[in-house]
Parts: C-alpha cells; sequence; structure tokens
C-alpha cells in the first residue's frame, strides 16, 4: 500500500503507515507533560507516632510559658501608655535633637522588642486585643493603594480579561 | 468513630477532653501535616508547624461555633500558622518571603526527607512562582485532591473564584514547565 491510487504520483516509505501510531503517540507524549502526582517529600520513620507525645509536651510547656509572661506584658503596657503621654504632651514643644531622650529610648525599644521577640500570637490572638472598630483600612496598608498599584497586582494576576469570568468554565 | 458535633463538645469537656484531643490528633495529623509540608516544603519546620496548630486547636476549642467544619477550621488553622511561619522565618533571616522560598527550594535538592526525580523538583519550582493563593489551591486540589467545596469552606472563597485560580495555576505550572 504504498500509493493511494494509480493515479497518485507520490509515495510513502515502506512500512510508514504501520509505524505512524506509535511516532504520533511519542510526539504527542513528548508534548503534553506528565506532571507527577506526588510531591516527593518523605518524612522520618515513626515521626507520626511519637507526634502526640510531642503534642502533649508543647501543650503543658505554652501553659506555664503563658502564666509567666502576664506580669511582663502589664509593664509593657504602662509603659506604652506613659511613653505616648509623654508624647502628646511634651511632643509639640521639644527641639528634636540627635540626643537620646527618654521618648525616643522607649520608641526604640519598643520597635527592637517587637523585631526581637517572638510572640507566637497568632492572627487570631492579635484580633482579640486589637479593637476592630477603631480601626481605619489605611491603618493596616503602610501604602495607600495607587490605581496604579491596582493595575499592576491585576495585570501579574490574571492572564487575560476573559479568565475573570470564569464562573461557568466549568 | 465519633460524630463531629461530639467529638467537640467531648473536647470541650475536661473530663472527656484528652482522650477526645488523642483521637482529634491521631485523625487529622497527617491529612494536616501534609498539607503544611505543601506551604513549608521541608520536614522539621512542617513538624514545628503542626505542633503548634495542634496546640491552637486545643487552647481555641472553646471557641469553636461549629459554624464551619471542625477539620475546615483545623485547615484554615494550618494554614495560617504555615503562611505567618514563613513570614516569621524570613524577617528573622532579615530577607523577603521570595528569597526564603527560593532559599528552601535550593535545599531541597539536598534534603534527606526529599526523594523526588528532576521533574518533581521542576514541578516545586514551578509551583514556587505562582501568588500565594493559587499556590494554596493548586497544591489542595492537585495533591491533596479536596474537593473544590472542601476549599472553599477552608479558604472562605467562592468555588468560582477557586476554579480560576486553580485554571490560571495550572497554565502558568504549564507554561513553566514547557518553557524551562
Amino acid at each position: 500500500m504504498e500509493t493511494f491510487n494509480k493515479n497518485n504520483p507520490f509515495k510513502t516509505p515502506e512500512d510508514y503507515f504501520e509505524g505512524f501510531n506509535e511516532k504520533l503517540q511519542s510526539k504527542l507524549s513528548e508534548e503534553s507533560i506528565s506532571l507527577p502526582k506526588q510531591e516527593g517529600f518523605t518524612i522520618p520513620h515513626g515521626y507520626f507516632d511519637s507526634l502526640n507525645g510531642k503534642i502533649l509536651n508543647k501543650i503543658e510547656r505554652t501553659e506555664t510559658k503563658v502564666v509567666q509572661l502576664n506580669p511582663f506584658k502589664k509593664y509593657y503596657y504602662v509603659a506604652a501608655s506613659i511613653a505616648a503621654m509623654v508624647l502628646l504632651i511634651f511632643g509639640l514643644n521639644w527641639n528634636t535633637t540627635e540626643e537620646l531622650s527618654f521618648e525616643t529610648l522607649a520608641e526604640a525599644d519598643i520597635e527592637s522588642y517587637f523585631e526581637n521577640n517572638t510572640f507566637d500570637l497568632s492572627a487570631y490572638e492579635i484580633a482579640e486585643v486589637i479593637p476592630l472598630d477603631e480601626l481605619e483600612i489605611n491603618d493596616m496598608l503602610t501604602n495607600r493603594l495607587e490605581d496604579e498599584n491596582i493595575v499592576d497586582y491585576l495585570d501579574e494576576n490574571t492572564d487575560d480579561f476573559e479568565e475573570l469570568n470564569l464562573e461557568d468554565y466549568e | 468513630m465519633l460524630a463531629e458535633a461530639d467529638l467537640v463538645e467531648e473536647l470541650k469537656d475536661a473530663k472527656t477532653q484528652s482522650r477526645a484531643f488523642e483521637l482529634l490528633v491521631n485523625t487529622y495529623k497527617q491529612r494536616l501535616y501534609w498539607h503544611i509540608r505543601s506551604i513549608v516544603l521541608n520536614h522539621d519546620d512542617a513538624d514545628d508547624v503542626l505542633q503548634n496548630t495542634f496546640v491552637k486547636v486545643f487552647r481555641n476549642i472553646n471557641g469553636f461555633k461549629g459554624d464551619s467544619k471542625l477539620y475546615s477550621w483545623m485547615y484554615r488553622i494550618a494554614t495560617n500558622e504555615a503562611l505567618s511561619f514563613l513570614k516569621q522565618k524570613s524577617r528573622k533571616q532579615g530577607i523577603s518571603n521570595e528569597e526564603l522560598q527560593n532559599r528552601t527550594l535550593e535545599n531541597l535538592e539536598a534534603d534527606v526527607y526529599f526523594e523526588g526525580d528532576e521533574i518533581q523538583l521542576q514541578l516545586q519550582k514551578a509551583i514556587a512562582t505562582l501568588p500565594e493563593k493559587q499556590k494554596l489551591v493548586f497544591n489542595m486540589k492537585y495533591f491533596q485532591e479536596l474537593k473544590y467545596e472542601e476549599i472553599s469552606e477552608i479558604l472562605e472563597t467562592s468555588v468560582g473564584g477557586l476554579k480560576a485560580s486553580y485554571h490560571l495555576a495550572t497554565k502558568k505550572i504549564e507554561a513553566y514547565l514547557t518553557n524551562d
């Protein structure tokens, strides 16, 4: 079956059609990426067996830690409120100098305290102590969102606009 | 196996708490571990975050109102814990989140607890290029094989939005792997 009909002047190599399916399959598998269904991560032997004990230990340890931290927290709040009062009362009248003052010390201390200590507070725990009704959205944003930022964000996160209407896609 | 509502009741009751907590840990430790591992990538970090997650669950169970399912509440805590763990870690090292991720990926090749082949490593690198939300959705759908409805409850996003994220994620991963 080297020619299709007698008027066709073209020929194919011998056994071309017999080997075609295989060649097509291998071509297809080259093009479509077959992604592995496993991540490749492993764990130490017996890890899950020893986990329960470790968690219970941690619960006991952290419960004691909370008790120790409480009185310290009080001092921290007192220090913070004094610093805030000093700032309010004297802040406007003081000339800013390079010298260390109580004001700069307290602020620097508070900042470095936050930087260097692991509070281990989750978003939930922070939310519990922050009065949400007094917060403005801008308090949470270090930089206000400009139109340019929003356009950049959309540019980066959507490939084209049709993809935004995917509710009925599947 | 106890019904979820009964388990929650037992967890809140001091008398039955420890037995119920053990049951809870045994039921969810593996699923939560693999979820966390897909976010933090390395075993020691995943171990830390998993323990913290269960500690948080234990401490906050009294505040669990049952508005969502227990497992999606726990998944949500695990996700938040893993993400804030990464932020804290990058802050401690004085580097950006992306830089931390790149370093973790570089270390993955030498990690004794990573036995992935070249394509699995490439896939992790491709996933790393995705925005946070798409990364989560891809891992939860593709590797953990969660249903859209389950992911929707955990991430508090509409199913439509999740499908869009997953679609974009797979497209980007495909593009990364074919161009690379």
